[in-house]
């Protein structure tokens, strides 16, 4: 989840570049940011230059603008006496503890790599003074605040945590980066999911949680799934409902309402199941020409898609929809908890469900008009995700970034829109570890606890009252979301093509390890606790069955390449014998966390860590960013260099195929759900969309996020020289 | 004769200084709303296409030719006197885009036939239009009036053509469409008359602003002139739509549709209706068929967002589906 721009700009505009200046050390830092996209005097890539601007960007603009203090207790007692710094917080450890951890931080010597990662968090992250002018922190300062924060006075957890950040192997998501240890700050977390059942009670509950989620900076997703659809009755009234889209719309007033004083926009999606009655409407509330009735601007959606759509669309049927009025009163449970591919012919066949038919084929179509339009929708494959899940219970919805994937129950309410059956929905919090840097210091499953211990601090110091049945499911779950991202980068360094076999088959084995240690630290949290997440004895992790693929197989390299990696980085890969050491522990003393992993997009963390976003190829070798009111910033790909420069193709150019590929091998040993947007030129059409669907549907996808169009300049309006333009 | 001050010279446009605002949103609800005939996978209608009777093929391709002419009348001779008469330069600019969406509609049509039928079939029906006495005479009966001196009526018969003349035309595929035949090419035909009726209000309001400043007895003239042209072209459009419809039986519906339509160009240009509504009950199929997604007939004010992305649509085939 990104959630930049909490912080008001307040501080000075940069001096626009000078013009006509040949020295580099006469130019501002935007000016020689802007060198990296036009080429040298010989062709050549001016890498260098980005790094001048970082070091310009502190020169002139950053030292000057930080308040000194002589000593780090003058500091820390100014910044707790005027209210910056929580004291309670830092009351947990000695001041010699904190002094020496401090000293731990600076002796790493850290230094952006890139103008736009000390950008980035300037801009956005570091603590500035109430009037927004002048800086309070550096890098150090903050990853020691976080480190304080999450370890909750363990000395040796907070040490283990600044090593790891500092080093860039883990990096927390923005809520919990930037806020830990302010004394005014924002929500730790800032991903929710939430059920709406079909009663006026749960809507009006929804509207309530919307805003407030969207007041503590949260992007929310709801599931509309379980809604009665459009002219279904009211109180066995016929032709009483108006559907789905009403509620969209409330949904939206209530994100943009409480956002009206923040820089932030609204941030909510909404999910429905392509057998919902109101599929096609829900889909055209994101058509250019929708009525403004009922079309939907700021409101992401996401599309559910059971195996059994794809079935009729093979074989060029019809779809029936089915009215969730009717599926409720004739099973019993809310339309979005029952398999509809399980279900599909028992429906088609009984009478006492209203049904609409659709062709499958021209839904499929309408779908991929819909993305060439606005992007949208996202897609859940229903029974690629619930049958990857171990926990008992039902997948029925993502959230905003399409990589939560969590069961949820039901809330009932009284009238007075009291609880008479608290639900559980969902909450998660995220943080991404830096592939290249893992790799780098070798010691992968301490990296991966420390990790883990992070993560799991966010969930128990986090209890949203607002919303009781996000409290209740965080309470009970304890879900964390283990990211990773540089996967491009790392490979590129490496000279492995992206979506090459040997690609594929580092990308196989790196998230193998991450799943043994990611539940081995989940294990031995378990045991320090004595204590496992609500509903471990329901799950395929108590019986075992989990453990299956990883102890009746042997998961090896296949290539050359890749062994050499591992050999190099002296990572032993966990054995079959491990496996079956874990999974008697495990099913002895169970797990801490009902889910551990989901690799986020990661757009501006990935930034400050220097990485590629996620286990995406780069959009561009040189991405063009636009940043809020200060203008056009440059991002070199990470490791970028004339000798790798190859290895750092486009997504454009890599094509869905081998990113789908890619995902496929991550998916295998994700509990949860990875980002994946597809790249397209803007000569595809809706059948290259549609068969980039249908293939990461074969390939175990579990869900996609955004589809990008690129439209390249008309032949003749291009800048000369300029990199952006030809490569 | 008139009072119209005319753009004496060209001087740079200045989309921040509007004389009217209606410019602007106009410029913004047609520019958001541009589009190609590519969106549009029409080849989808092929197989509806050869289900057609010879008889009603026939009539497919005379009603898209007609509906040529007509765009082509308004891209090439329409637009470009309006121009002149233009009384703000984004009212010229307004009618520029105008002008090009007129030509990408008549190349839609082109593209309708070359997807669908047969080369010969098309140059008999080109042929056909060349021939016809009352396509001819409609056209000829607005063209004089886009040649005359009168900007008042060139508007008239401008607002005429958007929002009456080519309604005998887009009935049939919305006919078709509500009987589930050549979708696809009702789904562009959409397109234009989303477009039209946005030309037909527009041109509408020009009329309306430019006859308040006449004199009471011009205005009373020009009334008069406009409700005489509709009557004229209303008894062509009779004979036309009868020669087209009356094979296929459908002749009396299209004229309710006719009168239903020549009261809207009415009230574009802030005349009452002619038409009792007792003439103007059109088959709700066709009214519902018209309406691009709400119940609304014409709601073009609604929203259009910048990212729009023009994505050509192609159905996907078995073999995609080999799984």
């Amino acid at each position: 989840m990104e959630t930049t721009n909490l912080v008001t700009k307040n501080l000075a505009e940069p001096k626009r570049p000078a013009t006509g200046a040949s020295e580099a050390r006469t130019l501002d830092y935007h000016a020689l940011n802007a060198m990296l996209n036009l080429y040298g005097a010989n062709g050549e890539l001016q890498l260098d230059k980005d790094r001048e601007a970082a070091r310009q960007y502190f020169l002139q603009h950053v030292n000057q603008n930080t308040v000194f203090f002589h000593s780090l207790e003058e500091k820390l007692d100014y910044l707790m006496e005027e209210g910056y710094y929580e004291a309670e917080m830092l009351g947990q450890y000695s001041f010699a503890f904190i002094k020496a951890l401090f000293e731990q931080a600076y002796a790493y010597k850290f230094r952006f790599p890139s103008f736009l990662g000390a950008f980035k968090y300037y801009t956005s992250y570091t603590l500035k003074t109430f009037d927004g002018k002048r800086y309070l922190e550096r890098y150090e300062d903050r990853v020691c605040m976080v480190a304080l924060t999450l370890a909750r006075g363990d000395e040796g957890l907070a040490k283990s945590l600044v090593d790891e950040v500092i080093s860039g192997r883990f990096q927390p998501a923005t809520p919990t980066f930037l806020n830990c240890g302010k004394q005014q700050r924002g929500e730790l977390v800032s991903c929710f999911l939430l059920r709406i059942e079909d009663n006026m009670e749960s809507i009006g509950r929804s509207i309530n949680s919307a805003l407030q989620l969207s007041k503590r900076g949260g992007g929310v997703a709801f599931l509309l799934t379980n809604i009665r659809e459009a002219g279904a009755p009211i109180k066995r009234i016929e032709n009483q409902s108006s559907g789905i889209i009403p509620i969209m719309k409330l949904l939206e007033d209530a994100f943009s309402y409480a956002n009206q004083l923040g820089a932030r926009q609204g941030a909510g999606a909404v999910y429905l199941n392509a057998h919902h009655p109101d599929i096609l409407r829900f889909l055209d509330t994101k058509r250019e020409n929708a009525d403004e009735k009922i079309r939907i601007k700021t409101l992401s959606l996401g599309v559910t898609i059971p195996d059994i759509t794809f079935e009729l669309a093979k074989r060029n049927d019809d779809m029936y929809l089915f009215s969730p009025y009717d599926v409720e009163r004739v099973y019993g449970v809310p339309f979005g908890d029952i398999s509809v591919t399980e279900k599909y012919h028992e429906m088609v066949a009984d009478a006492r469900i209203r049904k609409q038919k659709i062709n499958a084929r021209a839904f499929f179509q309408t779908l991929a008009e819909l993305q060439f339009e606005s992007g949208y929708p996202y897609i859940m494959f229903e029974d690629t995700v619930n049958r990857a899940n171990p926990i008992a219970g039902r997948i029925n919805m993502s959230n905003l970034c399409s990589e939560i994937l969590q069961v949820n129950t039901p809330t009932e309410y009284d009238d007075d829109l009291g609880y008479r059956q608290m639900g559980q929905d969902i909450s998660c919090n995220l943080g991404s570890m830096n592939i290249a840097k893992v790799m780098d210091a070798g010691n992968i499953g301490e990296s991966v606890e420390i990790a883990i211990r992070g993560l799991t601090a966010v969930s128990e110091m986090s209890n949203l009252k607002s919303v009781p049945s996000i409290a209740e499911g965080n309470a009970k779950s304890r879900a964390i979301g283990l990211g990773q991202m540089n996967l491009h980068g790392y490979l590129a360094r490496e000279h492995i093509y992206y979506g090459s076999e040997e690609g594929l088959d580092f990308t196989n084995l790196y998230f193998y390890c991450i799943a043994f240690y990611a539940i081995r630290a989940s294990n031995r949290l378990a045991i320090e606790h004595n204590d496992t997440f609500a509903g471990f004895a329901d799950s395929k992790y108590a019986t075992g069955e989990f453990f299956d693929k990883y102890v009746d197989q042997e998961w090896l390299p296949r290539t050359e390449k890749v062994r050499g990696l591992f050999e190099r980085s002296n990572i032993t890969l966990p054995t079959q014998q491990d496996w079956q050491e874990l999974k008697a522990s495990v099913m002895a003393h169970g797990l801490y966390n009902r889910n551990l992993q989901a690799v986020p997009p990661t757009g501006s963390i990935s930034y400050i860590n220097h990485s590629t976003s996620s286990i995406h190829p780069v959009a561009a070798r040189i991405e063009i960013r636009k940043e809020g009111k200060l203008g056009r910033v440059y991002y070199p790909a990470p490791f970028l260099n004339e000798a790798n420069f190859d290895y750092f193709q486009d997504a454009y150019e890599i094509g869905p195929e081998k990113i789908i590929d890619t995902y496929a091998e991550a998916s295998k040993h994700v509990d949860q759900g990875l980002s994946l947007t597809l790249f397209f030129p803007d000569t595809a059409t809706t059948r290259d969309i549609n068969k980039a669907q249908i293939y990461a549907w074969r390939k175990g996808i579990k869900t996609l996020y955004y589809i990008r169009l690129r439209q390249s300049a008309l032949e003749g309006t291009e800048i000369e020289g300029c990199v952006s333009c030809t490569l | 004769m008139t009072t119209t001050q005319r753009l004496s010279r060209v001087n740079a446009i200045n989309w921040n200084r509007l004389q009217d605002d209606k410019d602007l949103e106009v410029w913004n609800r047609l520019t958001s709303n541009f589009w190609l005939p590519e969106k549009v996978p029409l080849s989808n209608d092929i197989q509806s296409w050869n289900t057609l009777t010879q008889q009603e093929k026939q009539l497919t391709i005379r009603v898209f030719t007609g509906l040529t002419l007509l765009d082509t009348i308004q891209s090439s001779v329409g637009a470009p006197v309006l121009m002149e008469d233009a009384r703000t330069p984004h009212e010229e600019a307004v009618y520029t885009n105008i002008a090009f969406m007129e030509s990408v509609h008549a190349r839609s049509y082109s593209s309708i036939f070359s997807t669908l039928c047969a080369t010969r079939d098309v140059d008999d029906a080109f042929r056909w239009s060349e021939e016809n006495p009352t396509l001819q005479a409609k056209s000829e009966l607005i063209l004089e009036r886009y040649r005359s001196d009168d900007p008042l009526m060139r508007k008239v018969a401008s607002v005429f053509l958007e929002s009456f003349l080519f309604y005998s035309g887009f009935y049939l595929p919305m006919y078709w469409s509500s009987h589930a035949k050549l979708t696809n090419t009702a789904d562009l035909i959409r397109l234009i008359i989303r477009d039209e009726a946005v030309h037909g209000y527009y041109i509408g309001y020009k009329f309306q602003q430019a006859l308040a400043e006449a004199t009471p007895e011009r205005q009373q003239q020009v009334k008069d002139y406009a409700y005489e042209l509709l009557l004229e072209l209303y008894d062509n459009e009779v004979r036309y739509t009868e020669s087209l419809y009356d094979e296929v039986g459908l002749s009396e519906d299209v004229k309710k549709f006719l009168h239903y339509n020549a009261n809207k160009a009415l009230m574009n240009l802030g005349y009452e209706p002619l038409f009792p509504s007792s003439v103007t009950d059109v088959d709700p199929t066709i009214m519902a068929a018209l309406s691009p997604s709400a119940n609304e007939n014409h709601d073009f004010f609604s929203g259009s967002g910048s990212s729009y992305v023009i994505g050509k649509a192609i159905a996907t085939e078995d073999d995609d589906w080999a799984f």
